[in-house]
């Protein structure tokens, strides 16, 4: 029935799920006292700053697709954009949205619609001007979006989502203008080179506890706790593993091959 | 009616997607033929996504229009020239295909050759983000400068024949700690991913959905 080699992430994923479950369940009754992101924190400040200045505020999420595996990263980064966009609303500042990938236009079209529904300033929203698909090639994009910058000037800049070579092109052309920068990846690679040019910086799950974080919902809230036992699991499987290997015991490199 | 089609359905519509995908990847039911169910979701989606490329393409005939238009300064020369290579490329993919001696003369003359060249550019980017992390300011950076230096010696060629006990030290610095803090990495985002599949799944996580204004809460 199981396929041969999945049985244990089988068992892992449904153990995590129960887990999340049960935390977000408890959560209702205990909230759960998040750690700070400074990143997410900042978002007032980046709005508020383009407000005083008069520049729009840029957002991104990076390449890859909804249908790929770092479908993920661009969802959380979707959830970062709905709040921005609302932000920037509220304080009458234009947001750009450049986009890689024509199947999230009309996803951040409701979206940013919405937003701007909400906060009482519809009449605002340009979104032919503000969602702008720019190319599905990397570099075309990259180009794109770094003659955004040399031309608007934004006063802020988030990324959030799956980037790739294209980030130390953007982190430096934002640099070289001025704008305070956010960035988010669960790209291993790409952390680097943000973390030495950005303001802020989203380290991996940070971008995936974003949409929790920023809506204060302590049912969400409480899904980033049953996460953290999730990796409490991975380092008691971790430890047990390295000290039954050094023993010559193969018990759990066997049971993650199941 | 609002709320059905904004928020329900969608979720309803990821639940039993996501599930059968999850499914198709851990279990074989006899019977059921479930990878050609997923095999069937993916080419949907491939459809969709090449349905929205023509979405995304009339927001760039506006956009570069109203510059057009409008005379935007600075940027309408560049608006009217953007239309024009859309269409070059459109007409000359459509009459010959794309795998055409002529689209592919014209994509390896245009397209290539500026993005490898975009893609050179990288490395002056790189060289400028690190001349300014590499500053011992604190005892992290501190500690980044000295690595950095190490990894940068090992990569000169004359460095590493010079001093050859730097390749030993590259190789301890790319294969333990750097490799660990990597996969500590990966493990805390797949949790994320997980958790937020999770969210996602059972209609918690809505953010990219957007917010339900009250007329709609009330539908």
């Amino acid at each position: 029935m199981f396929v041969t080699g999945r049985i244990f992430a089988a068992g892992m994923l449904v153990a995590i799920w129960i887990i999340v479950l049960a935390a977000m369940e408890l959560a209702k009754k205990n909230l759960p006292i998040f750690r700070k992101l400074a990143g997410l924190d900042a978002i007032p400040e980046m709005v508020g700053r383009a407000a005083e200045t008069g520049k729009p505020v840029h957002f991104t999420t990076g390449l890859g697709e909804l249908n790929t595996n770092v479908a993920s990263q661009l969802v959380a980064g979707l959830s970062v954009l709905a709040y921005v966009s609302e932000m920037c609303a509220n304080l009458g500042v234009k947001i750009i949205y450049s986009v890689y990938q024509s199947q999230v236009m009309p996803i951040a079209t409701e979206l940013m619609k919405s937003a701007y529904t909400s906060a009482g300033r519809l009449e605002d929203f340009d979104p032919e001007d503000q969602i702008r698909f720019l190319s599905d090639s990397q570099f075309a994009y990259a180009s794109a979006v770094q003659g955004i910058a040399e031309r608007e000037h934004p006063a802020a800049n988030i990324m959030i989502g799956p980037f790739y070579a294209e980030s130390m092109l953007f982190a430096e052309t934002f640099y070289r203008i001025g704008s305070i920068q956010l960035a988010g990846t669960a790209r291993g690679y790409q952390i680097p080179f943000f973390a030495v040019v950005c303001d802020y910086l989203l380290i991996a799950e940070e971008i995936y506890a974003a949409g929790a974080y920023l809506s204060k919902d302590p049912v969400l809230a409480g899904s980033i706790r049953g996460q953290d036992i999730g990796k409490f699991i991975a380092m008691i499987l971790m430890i047990v593993g390295l000290i039954l290997t050094a023993l010559g015991n193969p018990a759990i490199t066997n049971l993650l091959k199941m | 009616m609002s709320m059905i089609f904004r928020r329900t359905i969608p979720i309803v519509i990821v639940f039993v997607t996501s599930l059968l995908l999850l499914l198709a990847f851990f279990v074989t039911i006899p019977g059921i033929d479930l990878k050609a169910t997923e095999t069937m979701l993916l080419n949907w989606g491939v459809i969709l996504s090449a349905f929205c490329l023509g979405f995304g393409a009339v927001n760039l005939f506006i956009f570069q229009g109203r510059h057009i238009l409008r005379r935007t300064k600075g940027q309408w020369p560049f608006s009217i020239w953007m239309l024009i290579v859309i269409v070059v490329f459109t007409v000359v993919g459509v009459l010959t295909g794309s795998s055409s001696t002529e689209y592919t003369w014209l994509y390896n003359s245009s397209y290539f050759a500026l993005s490898a060249t975009v893609y050179s550019s990288l490395g002056f980017y790189m060289t400028s983000g690190i001349y300014r992390a590499l500053r011992a300011k604190n005892i992290e950076s501190g500690l980044l400068l000295i690595v950095g230096i190490i990894a940068l010696a090992r990569n000169a060629p004359a460095v590493a024949a010079a001093f050859p006990p730097i390749i030993p030290w590259e190789a301890w610095i790319s294969a333990v700690p750097t490799t660990s803090a990597q996969r500590g990495i990966m493990i805390g985002a797949s949790l994320g991913a997980i958790a937020l599949g999770i969210r996602t799944m059972i209609g918690r996580e809505t953010g990219f959905l957007g917010k339900l204004t009250e007329a709609e809460k009330g539908g």
